[in-house]
């Protein structure tokens, strides 16, 4: 029984929170978090936390009906609410963070961005029509002085240099006065769908979805694809880790726990302490229990940022390592082709270990699933600290190489356990969250929960 | 085109409400900024910047939708916070609809301040100025620490009332005490009688016993509210109304959340019309209630965009509408 001490949870998790309480001994706080019709959150908090220190738990994982952003919303009212309610220290924590992961750019499993490079920009000239302009061959230094030289001389330098790179000159020679980065006349088709607000996912493409999406997986992909950035501008897109931080933050976090993160940088977005837990522990200790003669199997990194989470344990375990290096490069790749998934170590007659921080959409591990038996692996496990399967990562995996895929209930793991069946096994992390709950509660260590014990 | 290009307008639109920035982008004859936004398979919302929004003037559109809150906020703050890192001048959010306005109170023990909350969330995505239109409580403009411009659909209303009926005929009715003052100010603007109607209020979204103030008889009573959102206290004011004499009930209201089976409760009210402002999504509740009338409230805010911009006086926009 630990005092002064309230556990909160969201309702992303109800089971995690349940067990962790447990493993605490005392009952979850009582809370009214629900929504208003308007789709606002509400939240009440029943019991008193003046001067207790309050953890809340509420994962990344959009499910029970709710909204990923409406967790997130939830997850900063409440802070917000227990920092109004004076608890002396609000915890956030969050298994699985969200946003912690965004790729720069979506692309192709083929490796070819999914954005269309805008058509004027294979001109490779200038940027903007800018004022004043960008210098170049065939421009006046400044208007005043293109004035004087054209009286003076006919054949000035700007002349000269002209004739000696003609068609170069003639293209920027077209694009620097202005008008004509603006002829497109449709600049707005793209964020007014007639969908509404929810079309991202209710939306239907036109198209029947291609299955060769990796990543991250677009709901309306015909959106996508007829998405232009303006000529000469390269488009990117919007990183919000350091925004979901500052929030946090901002709504009164005073310290962050959280398993695995995908970036261990992310930890440096926040200006309060952030404990990154470990799943390593667990995973190890599943290998040594349940796979027979590990001694003998490899671990496989399925790509090359994986790489140092695969090797700690593979050092750690003294069990050889092998990695997977996805070629990425846009290089003339047409959509057919495949990105080449390049195995380097052997694996010919072994036992396949994959590990990684998170399944999303599958599609990552079951190719490399695909590659290590085609390399003659004889069993492949994947472990994995957040299975979010996403998408049809479910049906994915069902089809897949893969003989076992291993979890952790960093999210909630039911509605994949029911459809997965055995191929899914699923470790409790709530031990270690309780256990690290006690302990910042109590001003001990936590370090000893980053080794295996 | 030379001058100030340096330092244009760039209007950025969330996927909340494009039919009204594709309005004050018209207005203000300008496009819409190239940009995209989405949700990845994992529910998180992405967004994409198709164009440079360097030293330029950003204002973010996005006024959330019924049902939809926090996926439009979210997006509302990862645009700013995309604009910011993008190097743009000043960034200001246009939201029409301020969310969660209503929770701007500790109106019980552990209830959370969302309204303030919302707004620091705001700031701290990087929001250097914020336009919005009939705040619920004026007071929340001191939960921010930028400045914030509370525009009016009253203008509107006035001209609405001016052209369709004759003031003489009208009582302006407040449905509770909380909006006397906003329909005050609009019987004083059009020299009407007033009157108010005291309801007691046991929960929230339950509506209680309601108590007529004045006369009404033989009036056209114009109901004035800020918000309808299950449309519970509007309806039951109406019949109150109607009750005591009056010949005809409408209700004027700002924001149309009407969220819940607010559009069956209309249509079975006797209220015989519900006026509000396009600063809330409406999709299809327009054809589904033929009660339901819509007042363009872009120009408005496409003025104050403009006024903004140039560093021109919003206070006009306070007392006039912009044709």
């Amino acid at each position: 029984m630990v005092r002064n001490i309230v556990v909160l949870g969201g309702n992303s998790h109800p089971s995690l929170v349940e067990s962790v309480c447990g493993a605490l001994g005392l009952p979850p706080c009582n809370r009214i978090l629900g929504k208003f019709s308007s789709g606002e959150s509400r939240c009440e908090i029943q019991d008193s936390v003046r001067g207790k220190d309050v953890y809340i738990i509420q994962t990344g994982f959009g499910g029970n009906g709710a909204r990923l952003n409406d967790h997130f919303m939830d997850l900063c009212i409440m802070i917000s609410a227990c920092k109004t309610g004076s608890a002396r220290r609000v915890t956030a924590v969050l298994p699985l963070f969200p946003y912690s992961r965004q790729p720069d750019l979506p692309y192709k499993k083929s490796g070819a961005p999914l954005f269309k490079a805008s058509s004027e920009d294979s001109k490779k000239d200038y940027t903007f029509d800018s004022v004043p302009p960008t210098p170049g061959p065939g421009m006046p230094k400044s208007a005043g002085l293109a004035g004087l030289a054209g009286l003076a001389n006919g054949t000035d330098i700007t002349n000269r240099l002209l004739k000696m790179s003609v068609t170069n000159g003639n293209e920027s020679a077209a694009k620097l006065p202005n008008g004509n980065a603006k002829t497109d006349g449709d600049g707005f088709p793209f964020t007014n769908g007639t969908n509404g607000v929810n079309g991202s996912r209710e939306l239907t493409p036109p198209t029947p979805k291609p299955a060769s999406y990796t990543t991250h997986d677009y709901v309306n992909l015909s959106l996508v694809s007829s998405f232009q950035a303006k000529p000469g501008y390269k488009q990117w897109v919007a990183q919000a880790g350091t925004l979901v931080a500052n929030l946090m933050t901002c709504a009164g976090a005073d310290h962050v726990i959280t398993m695995d993160l995908h970036d261990p940088q992310v930890q440096g977005f926040f200006d309060v302490p952030v404990d990154n837990l470990y799943g390593r522990p667990l995973l190890q200790q599943y290998i040594q229990r349940n796979i027979p003669n590990y001694k003998d199997a490899v671990i496989i990194s399925p790509d090359a940022g994986g790489a140092k989470r695969a090797t700690a344990i593979a050092d750690s375990m003294q069990i050889d390592f092998a990695l997977i290096h996805k070629e990425r490069r846009p290089t003339r790749i047409t959509d057919r082709q495949n990105a080449s998934m390049i195995l380097v170590g052997n694996v010919s007659d072994r036992v396949c270990i994959l590990i990684d921080d998170i399944v999303d959409t599958g599609n990552t591990i079951t190719r490399a699933a695909k590659l290590l038996k085609k390399e003659g692996a004889t069993k492949i496990y994947a472990l994995l600290t957040h299975g979010v399967f996403s998408d049809d990562a479910v049906s994915r995996i069902n089809a897949s190489a893969l003989d076992k895929v291993v979890v952790t209930n960093s999210v909630p793991q039911a509605e994949h356990k029911a459809r997965l069946g055995a191929k899914l096994d699923v470790l409790d992390i709530a031990p270690i969250f309780a256990e690290a709950i006690r302990r910042v509660h109590h001003g001990e260590s936590i370090s000893v929960l980053f080794n295996q014990n | 085109m030379s001058a100030e290009m340096a330092n244009e307008i760039k209007l950025i639109s969330g996927r909340s409400h494009p039919d009204l920035s594709e309005k004050i982008a018209k207005r203000l004859g300008i496009e819409v900024a190239r940009t995209i936004s989405l949700n990845y398979s994992n529910q998180e919302t992405s967004f994409t910047v198709g164009e440079s929004v360097r030293d330029e003037d950003v204002f973010v559109m996005q006024s959330t939708a019924t049902g939809d809150v926090n996926e439009g906020l979210m997006e509302l703050l990862i645009i700013i916070s995309a604009c910011r890192t993008a190097s743009a001048r000043r960034i200001t959010a246009v939201i029409p609809n301020f969310p969660y306005a209503r929770q701007d109170k500790k109106d019980k023990s552990r209830a959370p301040i969302s309204a303030r909350l919302v707004a620091n969330m705001l700031q701290t995505a990087g929001a250097n100025h914020i336009v919005t239109v009939d705040l619920h409580a004026s007071q929340i403009q001191g939960f921010f620490s930028v400045p914030v411009d509370n525009l009016y659909a009253e203008p509107s209303f006035l001209r609405y009332i001016r052209e369709n009926f004759t003031a003489e005929d009208c009582v302006i009715v407040s449905p509770d005490a909380g909006g006397a003052k906003r329909a005050t100010s609009i019987a004083d603007h059009l020299n009407t009688a007033f009157a108010l109607i005291h309801k007691e209020r046991p929960r929230p979204n339950v509506v209680g016993r309601m108590v007529l103030v004045g006369n009404v008889v033989d009036k056209i009573a114009i109901l004035v509210d800020d918000m309808a959102d299950t449309c519970g206290t509007l309806v039951k004011a109406a019949a109150v109304l109607k009750e005591n004499g009056a010949k005809s009930v409408l209700a004027l209201v700002t924001h149309g959340i009407l969220s819940g089976n607010a559009i069956e409760t209309l249509n079975g009210s006797v209220l015989e019309a519900l006026v509000v402002t396009n600063t809330v999504p409406l999709g299809d509740k327009v054809e589904r209630c033929p009660k339901l009338r819509v007042i363009d409230i872009s120009p408005t805010i496409a003025e104050a965009i403009r006024r903004t911009h140039n560093g021109e006086s919003v206070s006009y926009l306070f007392t006039h509408a912009p044709v």
